[in-house]
């Protein structure tokens, strides 16, 4: 292929991202606190307080804004073929790294009854 | 347990990440999960791991407590810093903006906020930090005990711009420390890889918020090296990344602006051609590459974006991978960069990713790369994870120590103690500093035993 690229700002993510399967965006609080209100909207679940600030730490700072192509807290549709997996694997990539993904998805105090709670939780359809 | 419904979860975590409060939890575990850095390279085993909630908890848990333990922040580092059979101290919990001087300039966080949340707590305080790193991920305690750094030859590592910190000794001792009250520990814990104990809060020098203009081009890299620096001394922040097996390298330009922001989102379908290109250079014989790369480095044009200062000083590095960096004297930076590019040539490396190459402002830390009496050119080198960066590393590693190279201590390199005392001239009495605050070498764990000359 013949690229026709006309901004270097596309070609910064490349060279450090040689997949390149998924734009990126950078953090912000003010994206943060508009996903927030929309997932905010979603039915009641249950989780222990000492793993919500776990995930506020640590896997909010993706699975907010889907950064790195990172399926977002309560888009069941975009976890459904990560679902399709099985728990099994999905602990398995959570723990070792995934793709994009961080090993231990930047919770340094999590511990494996954590990661299946946080995983549960995430999509959104799980009650 | 707590039980909570999942608007509570979300709405108080939304809470959290907009003001920085925490959910203490006074947790130490057993140890089911290994751990691993943000690359996956390195991994450990620790038998437990501590969760500090307050300051208080962690100096009583180093009081009441014996054994090896490490203090973890983001697990950005590519070298085994963080590793420990013993406890893993996690700091996570230690964040959030906890003061401000408004007339000074000054703000106190802890240690354990992450980079990326500073810039919006500072905003909001009237107060910017004057520079900072390309990935904004890791905690400010990690970032400052590797003496992480952004670009420009008139800015010195994080760690140059803090004012006080406290540390919580490997005896659970609570000293808060400035230039004033112990000037050698003052400047041996602001970059101190985490030997001297846990770092729980900072306090740094800031400035009034501000607005960057960012430009990129490419241009050949043979000409931006003569030019780099009338470049660095003309622009706020300069800096280049050469593209292997090619003429070329991206310039960029950073310097202040009063003009309104435009940063638009980079379209996904342009980066998905660059990819593309990219991922065809990985399918031709390193040694037949040059023409292809060149070709796609004359078709790209100029682009600038303008933001506030933070947004546009940080970037998200989503896919991961390996560096190694040194810090040669400023002077030897270019001679130093041609012959790592040479070498990646005519040994026909097959290796995409760019160097990058940057100067950084001298400090007074006695163990920042760019401590002393002259300013440093910083030349890295990358590998994506997913491959193995020995061979590559390991070939071009010897070129910096040709030209007088630190390197980074948060990324790969294979030096120790005796080599590190050449280099750094207060070495010898950050040894002597390290023993004395932990005179049972509770910080050390084999990497850092070999660092400093610690044997078993």
């Amino acid at each position: 292929m013949q690229p026709t690229t006309t901004l270097i700002a596309a070609i910064f993510p490349c060279l450090f991202l040689l997949a390149c399967d998924a734009p990126t965006k950078k953090y912000s609080q003010t994206d943060t606190q508009t996903e927030l209100a929309v997932t905010s909207q979603l039915d009641p679940v249950q989780a222990s307080a000492e793993v919500m600030g776990k995930w506020t730490r640590s896997c909010a700072l993706c699975h907010v804004n889907g950064e790195g192509g990172a399926p977002r807290v309560g888009f069941a549709q975009e976890w459904k073929p990560r679902l399709v997996k099985g728990q099994a694997v999905l602990l398995k990539h959570t723990i070792e790294g995934f793709n994009n993904m961080p090993p231990l998805g930047y919770c340094m105090s999590c511990e494996e009854e954590d990661f299946v709670a946080l995983i549960d939780f995430m999509p959104g359809e799980s009650e | 347990m707590t039980r909570i419904s999942r608007r509570r979860f979300l709405s108080n975590s939304a809470l959290t990440l907009l003001y920085g409060a925490t959910y203490p939890t006074f947790s130490t575990t057993k140890q089911s999960v290994p751990w691993r850095n943000w690359s996956g390279g390195i991994v450990a085993h620790p038998k437990a791991r501590f969760s500090a909630a307050s300051e208080e908890q962690l100096a009583n848990f180093m009081a009441s407590t014996s054994g090896p333990v490490r203090p973890v922040g983001s697990g950005h580092s590519f070298t085994p810093l963080v590793p420990t059979d013993g406890h893993l101290i996690v700091i996570d919990q230690l964040a959030g903006l906890l003061d401000h001087d408004p007339h000074a300039l000054t703000a106190t966080f802890g240690a354990g906020t992450r980079l990326g949340d500073m810039g919006p707590s500072l905003e909001a305080a009237g107060q910017a930090m004057f520079n900072l790193p390309d990935i904004d991920r890791q905690t400010l305690a990690g970032a400052t005990a590797t003496a992480t750094h952004g670009t420009g030859i008139e800015f010195k590592c994080l760690s140059g711009y803090v004012t006080q910190l406290r540390l919580i000794t490997p005896s659970g001792d609570q000293l808060d420390v400035d230039a004033t009250s112990d000037a050698d520990l003052f400047n041996a814990a602001r970059v101190s890889v985490g030997a001297l104990g846990i770092v729980t809060r900072m306090s740094l020098q800031n400035r009034s918020p501000f607005k960057l203009k960012q430009k990129s081009w490419v241009a050949k890299t043979g000409e931006l090296l003569e030019s780099f620096d009338r470049h660095a001394a003309s622009y706020r922040h300069f800096e280049m990344f050469p593209l292997t097996h090619s003429d070329y390298a991206i310039a960029l330009s950073t310097e202040e602006t009063e003009e309104p922001v435009n940063n638009p989102p980079v379209s996904p379908e342009e980066e998905a051609a660059f990819g593309e290109a990219m991922r065809g250079w990985m399918e031709v014989p390193p040694g037949e590459r040059r023409p292809l790369v060149n070709g796609l480095a004359e078709q790209i044009e100029p682009s600038e974006r303008i933001d506030v200062s933070y947004k546009i000083l940080t970037n998200v590095r989503n896919n991961r991978f390996n560096e190694m960096e040194y810090s040669v004297p400023i002077g030897a930076g270019a001679e130093c960069l041609k012959e790592i590019l040479k070498t990646i040539s005519d040994k026909k490396i097959d290796v995409v990713f760019p160097l990058e190459y940057r100067y950084v402002s001298r400090d007074d830390t006695w163990l920042s790369m760019s401590s002393g009496h002259e300013d440093h050119a910083a030349i890295s080198i990358h590998r994506t994870a997913s491959e193995d960066y020995r061979p590559y590393f390991d070939l071009i590693e010897p070129i910096f120590w040709k030209y007088g190279g630190r390197p980074h201590w948060g990324k790969v390199h294979s030096l120790g103690a005796d080599r590190l005392g050449e280099l750094y001239p207060e070495f010898k009495r950050f040894q002597a500093l390290r023993a004395k605050l932990d005179p049972q070498g509770r910080m050390l764990n084999d990497h850092l035993r070999k660092l400093f000359g610690v044997p078993e």
